[in-house]
């Protein structure tokens, strides 16, 4: 019983990583940029289509760090200074899901359309 | 209504595969020595962050002679890249026959390994190293972290692998799960449901927590909620608390 339990556990961890690998192989997703610049968004509003996984790449043109908030989309995502990150959204019912940076709320504001 | 059918959503879809997989390796569960009822983990790191961590566990139980048994964990933690988050805890308990004394210390890692919505479910591994404090008693811990998202409804499941091992303890391997469901609800009040499953851990209850922005990178975090325990062998009740301050 001891060492069948560590089987089976190793063998679920081998399984995910495996399924991971083979996933991300095939990965076929649209994909919308966005830059932040001078803590603005641009573009500050993108339209997707529903029902549809979207992969945002973000890019922070600032030299300061950056945080991509929505509760409404549930992600965040903290983007440092002059890099850029990866955030997929998705797949959306038809709406209007606002984001906003974390750390300059004031200014960096957005929204995705999903339609 | 809607909620109800969202719910029936959520249990119906958990039945995939690869979650029957992780559910599979409960099967072999062998003796996990003390409760398995702690918190359950999210399989994400941001950059920069910081936190300083403070989470409690009472256990009531009717059928032990020494009262409630408190169990406090004190916490730091950092990220280290965009994927990987480490956090050093002093570990505190005491009850009615004992005053408060230092258990153990442990170290923990946590690895992101997939992009949040990348895949079906999203993976995270959690890394753990605990010694007690008085005894030459160590655990060395592993755990498949997933989550997947259903609209409203998140499910997440901590599948652990346990190793005990030292002069004091009689070394052995050891199993235990937790799973949440939890709606999103407004953000900062999430109810929750939260099972716990180990050799000496059958715990069901509900949970809510939530967080409140301060500004910039800070916020705090608060989870709470009382498993009510299933056997004999897991006490009546356990309150969890838990406050987190981000930064």
């Amino acid at each position: 019983m001891f060492s069948r339990t560590k089987k089976i556990y190793f063998q679920a961890v081998l399984v995910v990583v495996c399924s991971t690998s083979v996933n991300t192989v095939h990965a076929d997703k649209p994909v919308i940029e966005i830059e932040i610049r001078d803590h603005l968004f641009w573009p500050s509003e993108v339209t997707v289509p529903a029902n549809t996984k979207v992969k945002l790449l973000v890019y922070n043109k600032d030299p300061t760090s950056e945080e991509f908030e929505s509760y409404e989309l549930n992600r965040e995502k903290v983007i440092m200074g002059n890099r850029k990150a990866v955030i997929f959204i998705g797949p959306l019912l038809p709406g209007v899901y606002p984001f906003f940076g974390e750390f300059n709320p004031d200014t960096a504001q957005g929204k995705v359309i999903v339609e | 209504m809607s909620i109800l059918k969202e719910m029936f959503f959520l249990f119906r879809t958990v039945g995939r595969p690869s979650l029957f997989c992780l559910l599979c390796c409960y099967q072999g569960a062998v003796v996990a020595d003390g409760t398995a009822i702690d918190k359950v983990y999210h399989p994400y790191v941001q950059p920069q962050e910081r936190e300083i961590e403070f989470r409690s566990i009472v256990e009531n139980n009717s059928d032990a002679s020494s009262g409630d048994e408190r169990i406090y964990r004190l916490g730091y933690g950092q990220s280290f890249t965009d994927r990987w988050f480490g956090e050093v805890y002093l570990i505190g308990a005491k009850n009615d026959d004992r005053g408060f004394r230092l258990e153990a210390y442990e170290l923990e890692a946590l690895w992101q390994v997939t992009e949040q919505g990348e895949f079906f479910a999203d993976w995270g591994m959690l890394f753990e190293l605990e010694k007690e404090h008085s005894e030459e008693v160590f655990e060395l811990a592993t755990a498949l972290l997933v989550e997947r998202e259903w609209r409203r409804w998140t499910g997440t499941a901590n599948v652990y692998g346990i190793y005990e091992f030292g002069e004091d303890i009689d070394n052995e391997f050891e199993t235990a799960m937790a799973l949440q469901g939890r709606y999103r609800y407004v953000r900062q009040f999430e109810p929750a449901v939260e099972l716990y499953l180990g050799q000496d851990t059958k715990g069901l209850g509900p949970v809510v927590m939530g967080s409140l922005p301060l500004g910039g990178a800070r916020q705090i975090r608060w989870e709470g909620g009382v498993i009510f325990g299933l056997d004999s062998s897991t006490p009546d009740q356990t309150f969890r608390i838990l406050l987190e301050y981000e930064f």
